[in-house]
């Protein structure tokens, strides 16, 4: 027993190399890398610099303080760079939408073609699970890193040089972007245990959240006491992540933290009864 | 003792279908074992058992002393799981490199055992191929390929030889026949003469029980002889088989193929009793095996129970 958890720590680390190897020497990696180069390229040409180029002028700056301020997110314009507010802005809601199809076939398609059986005889169900999990993670972690990194480049292009606390708010954006797609990942890896089928793994995502959000509304709209179960969904943190600024955006860490790993106990659960 | 596999009271039903039912069995390290039934007699279930794919619905069933899927079993079991695939996105050195390290090798450790093992089953030149590329026959062989890697000590292998051209499938029962001195073998399979072949010990289930568990060349087997003749027409052979010293009983299980009976005690020569038979006769024969054939062996004695 004394040599078991060094072994699923070396395997799950194993498996989440491979997923970082499945991304980088795969074609099927590459038409990924090429399709998120592509949506990168238009979004720091079009939406990222000309936004950030508009709010460099002082009027729109003041219109936007007043409409933010109203909603609580004033914070959003006080990024140290322009085009950081925008790509915080945009990937705060668009990313947790995408890490619903890119983790999609953490462990279906495996299961379905049988290749599970000739992983669980060499490893443990958990090493497979928590390795593929922690794998989508570095995958995300290396993708937001070459966006941000795209970012900084082209706000250097625009002011000349970068400040250090560019820098500093690039890393806290890097992390804070990790934190929140932690939950959807882990999401995706109960879905993907459930089913045989990234698409269905999507499709029973999508149709869970609505679902929970759906009773839990009816529920609050008949209680309206228990207002507070809404704040339990997952991305239910992110307009006040929106409204705070530097290192206390990671005070609405602990949800999401909480709500990963609720979902891969219950993913784990999934994982180690089904059959193969 | 421990045995390779102990089963008691083992059984597995999916929702109100029973599929197997009260197994009760143990097999120790020896002579390759066969499972042997008709379709749907839960073969292909035991073996998800035994290699940890299902949980068992109730009782008790253990490979070399560990519960089926416990970690103390990764790299000594491994298995042919029928219809599993690699995946298609990688070459089948980078998947059995992969599994290689699973298993505990350094990177190039399990490079040079992807490549040996490819090797086995003639497949060392496909290797930066991936599974998408292959026939039928070659994924087949990969799939064996990955259970040899290693030095596991129990192969258990699901139909190895369905869906390979002849050469391919003597390849393979070679290779098994040639490690079986290394690992211990569990082969299910619906070609008989293949496991009679191969095998020492034969399981046989049907409807999901376990109807017997012998010794392909038991004891029971002897004081048989079997007997085929050439082509032609014998009409008067079976009178004579039976006028013939200490012979029981005979029988034409099939065209031109007859079991005889006989009292080994009473005739410890039957054999050549028989060859002078055929010799005076003039008749010419293909093949005289002692004992019964398995199929008989089996078949005579689920027809006896029936």
């Amino acid at each position: 027993m004394s040599g078991t958890f060094p072994l699923l720590l070396r395997q799950t680390w194993l498996y989440s190399r491979f997923e970082l190897h499945r991304l980088c020497m795969t074609p099927r990696g590459w038409f990924a890398l090429a399709a998120f180069t592509t949506i990168w390229y238009f979004l720091l040409r079009y939406p990222i610099y000309q936004a950030s180029v508009q709010l460099q002028q002082p009027e729109i700056q003041q219109m936007l303080s007043g409409m933010l301020g109203m909603v609580g997110m004033y914070n959003l314009l006080n990024w140290s760079l322009p085009e950081l507010s925008v790509y915080w802005a945009m990937t705060v809601f668009f990313m947790p939408l995408a890490v619903l199809f890119a983790a999609a076939d953490q462990t279906c398609s495996d299961r379905s073609r049988g290749t599970l059986r000739f992983l669980t005889l060499r490893s443990s169900r958990d090493s497979i699970f928590f390795g593929r999990f922690i794998g989508q993670i570095l995958v995300q972690a290396l993708l937001i890193g070459l966006s941000l990194s795209a970012t900084l480049a082209l706000a250097a292009w625009r002011v000349g040089e970068l400040p250090w606390s560019a820098l500093n708010a690039a890393l806290l954006i890097w992390l804070n972007l990790l934190i929140v797609l932690m939950p959807f990942t882990a999401l995706m890896a109960l879905c993907s245990a459930l089913v045989r089928s990234s698409r269905l793994a999507i499709s029973l995502a999508i149709v869970s959240i609505g679902v929970v959000a759906g009773l839990l509304g009816y529920l609050v709209w008949h209680f309206p006491d228990l207002r507070g179960v809404l704040e339990y969904l997952p991305g239910a943190q992110l307009p006040m992540l929106l409204g705070a600024q530097g290192w206390d955006t990671l005070k609405h860490c602990g949800l999401p933290l909480l709500q990963t790993a609720v979902l891969l106990l219950i993913g784990r659960i999934v994982m180690q009864e089904k059959a193969l | 003792m421990s045995y390779l596999i102990e089963a008691r009271n083992l059984s597995k039903s999916f929702g109100q279908k029973s599929v197997l039912q009260d197994l009760t069995f143990s097999l120790s390290a020896a002579e390759p074992v066969a499972l042997i039934g008709p379709n749907g007699a839960g073969k292909t279930t035991l073996f998800s058992l035994l290699c940890g794919y299902l949980p068992a619905s109730s009782g008790e069933l253990t490979v070399l002393g560990h519960k089926p899927g416990s970690s103390a079993l990764f790299g000594r079991v491994s298995a042919l799981p029928q219809d599993a695939m690699l995946d298609p996105n990688f070459s089948l050195l980078t998947q059995l490199s992969f599994f290689g390290q699973l298993q505990g090798m350094s990177k190039a450790a399990a490079v040079a055992e992807s490549r040996r093992v490819l090797a086995l089953v003639d497949l060392a030149a496909s290797a930066e191929l991936k599974a998408t590329a292959l026939s039928h026959g070659m994924r087949k062989r990969v799939a064996i390929a990955q259970a040899l890697m290693g030095s596991p000590e129990l192969v258990m292998l699901d139909e190895p030889t369905a869906g390979l051209d002849p050469v391919n499938a003597l390849q393979v029962r070679q290779l098994i026949a040639q490690l079986s001195d290394q690992a211990s073998f569990i082969i299910s399979s619906h070609n008989i003469f293949e496991l009679e072949r191969l095998c020492g010990t034969v399981l046989y289930l049907e409807h999901g029980k376990l109807v017997q568990q012998s010794q392909v060349h038991s004891a029971a087997a002897q004081g048989y002889l079997t007997l085929t003749l050439d082509a032609g027409v014998h009409t008067d052979v079976l009178p004579v088989l039976r006028q013939l010293p200490g012979v029981l009983a005979v029988s034409d299980s099939q065209k031109h193929e007859y079991v005889l009976q006989f009292d080994a005690e009473l005739a410890p020569d039957f054999d050549l009793t028989v060859l002078m038979a055929l010799r005076e006769h003039g008749w010419r024969y293909r093949q005289l095996t002692k004992g019964q054939t398995l199929e008989q062996q089996l078949f005579a004695v689920t027809a006896k129970q029936a």
